[in-house]
């Protein structure tokens, strides 16, 4: 029995918190609730990224989802639920149906997990130490936060490849630039298609819906 | 400028002014103004433009060549003339057709007097054809269902053929060569082709047009086997001398036709040309070559081919007379051409049915352009004509005149006894030409032009106010139509020839009538065997013409009216077809006459210089026929001769306007009881001698009955083997339906039958829930595992 | 207490990320809500991100890299969620518009 390492005790933490909250999710019926949940669930593996070195990662996701999709989220449960917090209940035996397909997958899951990468014991991040490898052979960049390396592969170069003597390899693992162009360019094209599609359409709204006026009623 | 240059110049811009103006028409038409009432002060302009060139060009003419000059002393010589090219089309071998030209005298007056009638008749057509200027209802002819038509105004459209018309006819006049003659020959054809047919809905007026077109056809055949006779024997189509590079860069004058059979070298009396006498030896030696009959005769052919350019054999041979069938049968083929054309004997039937186009038209055709495009070929191509050619002439003219005399006398409808009087004075000017009358026979080609437009536009004019052809509902009309009435008098002076005999003073017709019968008369001496018919047939003819036209006169014009109807709808035609008719009338009257105060200038004297040389002492010497001899025209005007045909002429033009008066004028005795006492012969003129009934019987039936043959034919075996082969494949294409709907439908039914099962159970598949659709892809993916689970290890991860 | 002292090893993070990953699967099937749905597909986007960043860290898998490609391509698909989101949001909208509720089962149309 070894000293308590810590940073297995905060993963085994934010697995549980993360784990819970997406069960949470799942069960709950009330979709605000269910959103905040989530939102628990995707704070915890912000965490987790945190925990294994990737600290940009986290942030980006505690940005992004917690921040960002939530906000969205949040947008549409406001602009679509406007009458009272209506809960879409289905039945038990479409549960039991779901729950045993789910069940299934997770199995399947669980034995992939273990049966194939069980063995493969972590190393503690101090014992890996490659960043510091790199740095030791010269390379300062290496050494900065995980940001740095990434911006780099964002704009084509891999610090963690420079070593390779092979160009042809080298060429082959060459950065994200790419990539990163395209999925801009998307970003964008999604963004002006979906403010597109989400654009007010008086023609499909009756009349009697405007002048503040509320709906009759969102049934369940 | 030169003569030589400006003539040409002006003649042809005033040839081309009536095409300009038909293509303008033929553009811009409907346009002119409403329904193109301004294509007739298009036309109308152009052809006086046309008009106002001529007798410019003639009075150039006449200052550099003075008539009288060439009367006397240089009778024999070749008449004064202008000839040359404008463009040449291409040459073949020797020949060359080209767009080219021939004028002298008879060129130029042919061009005033086509403008100016033609002048008149466009102004006269302007007031005519009024009716066209708005839709008209076609009460006259109905189509052959019996329907009456409605149709647009073609206003515009007669005056575009009437530009066409007079454009074509001052080509065939300009023109100065015969394959261009030929083409404004055929060119005239069609123009009257359309304006015979100008009323095309009905049946009658086209059935014209076509019997007109179809008729001269007949003609143009002959005309090109005279054509291909002058190509093969004279080598050249040009009336001319003309220049010729040669290969060495120098040029030399080649002869044209007239100068090869009249050369200047044998004093312009007719010789076989070189040509003919080349080709007749040649395929006299080739017959004898093909035939290989014995060693002596072959050997003599041969040497004869390698003789065929020495000067000292074709003499001989042309002593002997090879080549002059060559010569007759080029002088038959373009006269077969005339008679087509100029409405002679047995080609005449088509005139009196043109008379279905309207009647300016009529006019047109009679007076100035289609019937006198023949009488002028023959006047042109006279230096090539022989002693049998011209006897053949003379009959045909002759048998012309006597039979289109005798129909006129029968005619109700006023317009046919116009036609038929025509067709008589087209044979007294072919008469006159085949009797060594050249002179003669021009003059009263003019003469006629002038006083029988001027009696069909009077036609017309009363045609116009009664609304009908037919004289035995008009008289009396005179008292309605006052001018009318006297031009039409004068034109029928000037036909019947009055004058006084023994002087210089009569009607137009006068002067060329009286010059016929007296050239008639001096051939009388000359053959004294078979002239007497001659003259005899053409006083009687003349002695008809009167009678004839003066009972037109009387029927229409004198008298009481017959048809109170069309009395009371009658009226004086308005001054556009009236003034037209008294400048006709003036000319009618005046046309012959020499002006005074210019030395003896007129159309006589004029024509007189046109005279083709080496006819003026006659023509004779015929080999074929060498009693006959033409006479010398200067011996017809002997004073004696003259004087015994201009009485003779008085005498029986007197005798007929007094027959026509008593029996019509004054109705002292009843034109009924001489046809009841002839029944026979009345019922044979009136129906035009039976040519048509001839024809019919002749050529259209067995025509038809050859089709006939050949439908059965076609009806037995042609179609019964296209029915046969059509049954044969309708029978394939049974079996081959069958087999389809058996099996390829069936087949093809039932591959869709279950894909539409399978699609109707497929469809329950989709639910259309989307969460059942996530649904499956979790039990998807988890059987996916599963399968993989048993094909796939993970050792790769290791 | 033996699995505190032990640094946490690939599986861990398999497990986690299967769990987070069933959680979304059942939260898709599950909910009758459009926008439940939508937190369903996040939930499954984030377990996959999981296994990027698990299979990618140099730290559990014990590689000597610094672990750039899993983290970049958890980079990007979280960006690509973030644009899903927006569109899926959109189509919600729009859905809501028609339908006049947020309930997909409602949305049939399709059913053949």
């Amino acid at each position: 029995m070894g000293p308590i390492n810590w940073q297995t005790c905060f993963f085994f933490l934010m697995a549980a918190i993360a784990c819970g909250a997406a069960i949470a999710v799942v069960i709950s019926s009330n979709i605000v609730r269910m959103a905040c949940w989530l939102v628990l669930s995707l704070a915890a593996v912000a965490g987790l990224f945190f925990l294994t070195g990737a600290e940009f990662l986290g942030a980006v996701q505690l940005m992004v989802y917690v921040g960002g999709t939530m906000v969205l989220l949040i947008f549409g449960v406001m602009l679509t639920a406007r009458g009272p917090f209506v809960s879409m209940k289905i039945g038990a035996a479409q549960w039991v149906v779901a729950v045993i397909a789910a069940g299934a997958l997770l199995t399947v899951l669980l034995q992939a997990a273990f049966g194939t990468f069980g063995q493969t014991q972590g190393k503690p991040i101090a014992a890996a130490g490659s960043s510091r490898e790199l740095a030791a052979s010269g390379n300062d960049v290496a050494d900065a936060a995980s940001y740095s390396p990434l911006g780099l592969g964002l704009i084509g170069v891999r610090i963690d490849r420079l070593a390779e003597r092979d160009h042809v390899l080298r060429g082959g693992m060459s950065g994200y630039l790419l990539p990163f162009e395209i999925i801009s360019v998307h970003l964008v094209v999604v963004l002006v298609g979906a403010a597109y599609l989400a654009r007010a359409r008086r023609r499909m709204v009756p009349r009697h819906w405007r002048g503040g006026e509320q709906p009759s009623g969102v049934e369940d | 400028m030169d003569l030589n240059v400006l003539l040409p110049r002006l003649l042809a811009l005033a040839w081309l002014l009536p095409l300009c103006s038909f293509a303008l028409i033929v553009f811009f038409g409907p346009r002119m103004g409403r329904a193109g009432r301004y294509a007739a002060h298009v036309a109308t302009t152009a052809i006086i433009a046309a008009c106002v060139l001529s007798f410019a060009s003639l009075g150039l003419w006449l200052t550099q060549h003075p008539v009288g000059a060439a009367h006397g002393a240089h009778a024999a010589a070749v008449p004064p003339h202008i000839n040359g090219d404008w463009y040449s089309l291409g040459e073949f071998g020797s020949l060359r057709v080209t767009i080219g030209y021939y004028i002298d005298a008879l060129t130029l007056c042919m061009f005033c007097m086509v403008t100016l009638v033609a002048s008149c008749i466009h102004v006269y057509s302007a007031g005519y054809m009024h009716g066209e200027l708005h839709d008209v209802f076609d009460t006259f002819g109905p189509t052959e269902e019996g329907r009456m038509i409605r149709r647009r105004g073609r206003y515009y459209r007669f005056f575009q053929c009437l530009s066409l018309f007079c454009f074509s006819m001052l080509g065939l006049v300009l023109a100065g060569n015969v394959a261009m003659v030929f083409v404004f020959w055929e060119l005239v054809g069609i123009c009257s082709y359309l304006l015979i047919g100008f009323w095309h809905e009905r049946k009658s007026a086209s059935n014209a047009a076509n019997k007109a077109f179809i008729v001269n056809r007949v003609g143009d055949f002959g005309m090109i086997v005279g054509l291909m006779a002058v190509w093969t024997g004279m080598g050249t189509f040009s009336f001319g001398d003309y220049k010729v590079t040669k290969a060495d860069g120098t040029v030399a004058m080649a002869p044209g036709i007239f100068s090869q059979v009249r050369p200047a070298a044998n004093e312009h009396k007719l010789q076989i040309p070189d040509g003919m006498v080349k080709s007749a030896v040649g395929s006299q030696a080739s017959n004898v070559l093909v035939g290989k009959s014995d060693a002596k005769a072959v050997a003599v052919a041969a040497q004869d081919i390698r003789d065929l350019s020495a000067p000292q054999k074709l003499k001989d041979w042309r002593s002997q007379g090879l080549g002059y069938g060559l010569l007759v049968i080029a002088g038959l083929g373009i006269f077969c051409g005339c008679v087509g054309k100029s409405a002679q004997v047995p080609l005449h039937v088509w005139l009196p049915d043109a008379m279905e186009g309207p009647t300016p038209v009529s006019a047109l055709i009679h007076a100035a352009t289609m019937v006198a495009a023949g009488v002028y070929l023959v006047g042109r191509f006279y230096p090539v004509f022989t002693p049998e050619v011209l006897m053949v002439i003379a009959c045909i003219g002759c048998a012309t005149l006597f039979i289109a005399a005798t129909v006129a006398l029968t005619a109700t409808d006023i317009k046919r006894v116009l036609a038929y009087s025509t067709v008589s004075q087209l044979g007294f000017m072919m008469l006159a030409l085949g009797l060594g009358g050249w002179l003669a026979g021009m003059l009263h080609l003019f003469t006629h032009a002038f006083f029988k437009s001027l009696l069909f536009l009077c036609s017309g004019s009363v045609i116009h106010a009664c609304g009908t052809n037919e004289m035995p509902s008009m008289g009396g009309l005179r008292r309605k139509m006052p001018i009318t009435a006297m031009t039409m008098l004068i034109g029928c002076l000037a036909i019947a020839g009055a004058g006084i005999p023994a002087t210089v003073i009569g009607f137009s017709g006068f002067y060329s009538k009286d010059s016929i019968i007296a050239q008639d008369l001096s051939f009388w001496a000359a053959n004294p065997r078979l002239g007497g018919w001659f003259f005899y047939a053409a006083l009687f003819g003349a002695g008809l013409t009167a009678f004839y036209m003066f009972r037109l006169w009387y029927m229409t014009f004198a008298g009481n009216p017959r048809d109170g109807h069309v009395y009371y709808h009658a009226h004086e035609s308005p001054s556009s077809m009236t003034v037209p008719l008294m400048i006709l009338a003036v000319l009618a009257a005046v046309g012959a006459w020499n002006i005074p105060f210019t030395g003896g200038l007129g159309l006589q004297s004029l024509l007189q210089q046109a005279q083709p040389a080496g006819i003026a002492d006659g023509v004779s010497g015929g080999l074929y026929w060498s009693s006959i001899a033409m006479p010398a025209q200067h011996l017809a005007h002997e004073h004696a001769n003259a004087i015994k045909a201009e009485w003779a002429a008085f005498g029986v033009a007197l005798v007929g306007f007094l027959l026509a008066t008593v029996f019509y004028g004054l109705r002292k005795l009843d034109p009924a009881d001489v046809t009841r006492a002839f029944p026979r012969l009345y019922r044979f003129l009136f129906r035009k001698w039976m040519f048509d009934e001839l024809y019919s019987y002749c050529l259209v039936r067995p025509m038809l009955k050859i089709s006939d043959w050949v439908a059965a034919v076609d009806r037995r075996g042609i179609d019964w083997l296209v029915d046969g082969s059509a049954r044969a494949i309708e029978g394939i294409a049974r079996v081959d339906d069958w087999f389809d709907r058996i099996f390829i439908d069936r087949a093809v039914n039932v591959a869709a039958r279950w894909t539409y099962a399978l699609g109707m159970r497929l469809r329950t598949i989709e639910t259309g829930n989307v969460r059942q659709y996530v649904l499956w892809l979790v039990v998807a993916t988890v059987g996916l595992f599963v399968l993989m689970s048993f094909f796939w290890s993970y050792a790769i991860a290791g | 207490m033996s699995i505190f002292c032990e640094p946490v090893g690939l599986s861990h993070y398999l497990v986690v990320s299967a769990i987070l990953f069933v959680c979304g699967v059942l939260c898709m099937t599950t909910k009758r809500n459009v926008l439940g749905v939508l937190m369903g597909i996040e939930l499954v986007l984030n377990g996959a991100n999981l296994n990027f960043m698990a299979f990618g860290s140099p730290a559990i898998c014990g590689t000597s890299t610094l672990g750039l490609d899993g983290q970049l391509i958890a980079l990007f698909v979280i960006v690509l969620a973030a644009a899903e989101a927006a569109v899926a949001l959109a189509i919600a909208l729009n859905y809501y518009h028609t339908h006049a509720t947020v309930d997909v089962d409602r949305g049939n149309e399709l059913k053949g």
